[in-house]
């Protein structure tokens, strides 16, 4: 049985902490480079409308994604963010998903069933 | 015979409805207000005078204005409640009235009144007060079946704005037709490199920057910039507005600093983000990210479509 590609759920760190912002990258590097084809699914469910520092995280992990022949979702954006990423076409170049639930779909809970978090406010999906 | 005719601006119908979004009647369609076009037809009648007031139901500049008129010896008072834009035949709608019996005609379309009324002299300084409150009086009705647009929020305004490039209604654009259904003022200025599309109209003292695209029955009002690789599709760009470089608008109108997508039935501020700004009274050039730049170079879907 072939093993599904590894996926880890973020949420992205408030806009204008600059050293959160470089722990998030540092993890999303390493998750990326430990893995073959990763997903990272970005939570915003706790955004109200996204900032541009915070669009622009979100394309640099589509550019640490992509080395590692992965992809970036984004799961539970406000109607407000939605329209923000189609705008400034940041939706084109990831997923949009309405739930982290969605996101993760015909992933089965079992195969995360031995995933430990490595970093606080991971989640397994 | 002598006539006044009475334009009431900010409400009318449809004005008690709580789903205007942006709209306000001071959006130009295509270079003038729906104000402007009918005080422009009104003026056609020959009618000397013609006054806007407030439609405030406590304000009582209308009647008073009525009555005044109706003292002077004005025989008919045209009474336009800014709720709609109707290409009304006026000439026929007071022909009508003559040949009636009523003091009292009102317009109706198949929805119902319209807000245009034509009242008699005697009917004014007989009911002075109902006068503020025409719905009370005896009145005639006037079917109207030609075009209306019941201006109550920000998708039937986009509705005018595209039955107007589309050549479906009577407005002209302001400004020189320079193709097929593409007006241009010639005071705007428009890089070589830009991709006009028609159906779509571009206002006076506006400045379209290198590789914009305008395309399905945009319009871009006086006094606007769009900015670098721009794209706009189906969306009004409001007077004094600049837009970020790099962005993509659908089925949107943006005036300064605020947004209505009315795809997705969202009314946000692009002003924080820096997407856009009011010219004149902000930064004209809000700071964008180099990344979102990129972004929007690489992954414009339909930059190349016109």
């Amino acid at each position: 049985m072939t093993k599904p590609p590894p996926m880890t759920v973020k949420r992205l760190p408030e806009p204008c902490d600059k050293a959160s912002r470089r722990f998030f990258l540092r993890e999303i590097k390493g998750f990326v480079d430990n893995s073959h084809r990763p997903r990272l699914i970005v939570d915003l469910s706790a955004v109200e409308q996204i900032s541009p520092e915070s669009i622009d995280l979100l394309l640099e992990c589509v550019g640490h994604a992509e080395r590692g022949d992965g992809e970036v979702s984004v799961a539970g954006a406000s109607p407000e963010t939605g329209v923000i990423l189609e705008i400034t076409q940041a939706a084109s170049v990831l997923n949009m998903f309405p739930s982290v639930l969605e996101a993760a779909n015909g992933r089965e809970l079992r195969d995360f069933e031995s995933w430990q978090p490595r970093y606080p406010g991971d989640r397994a999906v | 015979m002598e006539m006044g005719v009475l334009v009431t601006a900010g409400g009318g119908a449809d004005s008690a409805l709580d789903e205007s979004g942006l709209w306000t009647p001071s959006w130009p369609v295509l270079g003038k207000t729906v104000l402007q076009r009918w005080v422009e037809r009104v003026q056609c009648l020959g009618v000397g005078l013609v006054s806007v007031v407030d439609r405030n139901p406590h304000e009582r500049h209308r009647v008073h204005t009525m009555v005044e008129w109706a003292k002077e010896g004005v025989e008919q008072i045209l009474l336009i409640a800014l709720g709609s834009y109707a290409e009304i035949d006026l000439q026929d709608l007071i022909r009508f009235h003559s040949e009636g019996r009523r003091q009292v005609t009102k317009v109706f379309d198949q929805q119902g009144p319209l807000g245009i009324s034509l009242l008699d002299r005697g009917c004014i300084l007989a009911n002075r007060e109902e006068a503020n409150q025409d719905g009370d009086l005896p009145s005639s009705r006037y079917d109207f079946l030609g075009y209306v647009v019941r201006l109550s929020s920000t998708a039937k305004y986009r509705q005018l704005v595209e039955d107007a490039l589309e050549g479906r209604c009577g407005i002209q654009p302001t400004g020189s037709q320079i193709q097929k259904s593409v007006w241009i003022d010639e005071t705007a200025q428009v890089d070589a490199s830009a991709q006009i599309q028609a159906p779509c109209y571009i206002g006076p003292a506006t400045k379209i920057k290198a590789g914009v695209a305008i395309k399905g029955c945009s319009s871009v009002e006086r006094n606007c910039e769009i900015d670098l690789g721009t794209s706009l599709n189906h969306t009004s760009i409001q007077p004094n507005t600049y837009v970020a470089p790099g962005l993509y608008f659908r089925e949107s109108v943006v005036d300064g600093t605020r947004l209505e997508h009315l795809a997705r039935g969202v009314t946000l501020d692009l002003g924080t983000a820096g997407l856009s700004a009011r010219i004149g009274t902000q930064a004209r050039h809000a700071h964008r990210s180099p990344k979102l730049a990129l972004v929007s170079q690489s992954a414009r879907p339909d930059a190349k479509a016109g």
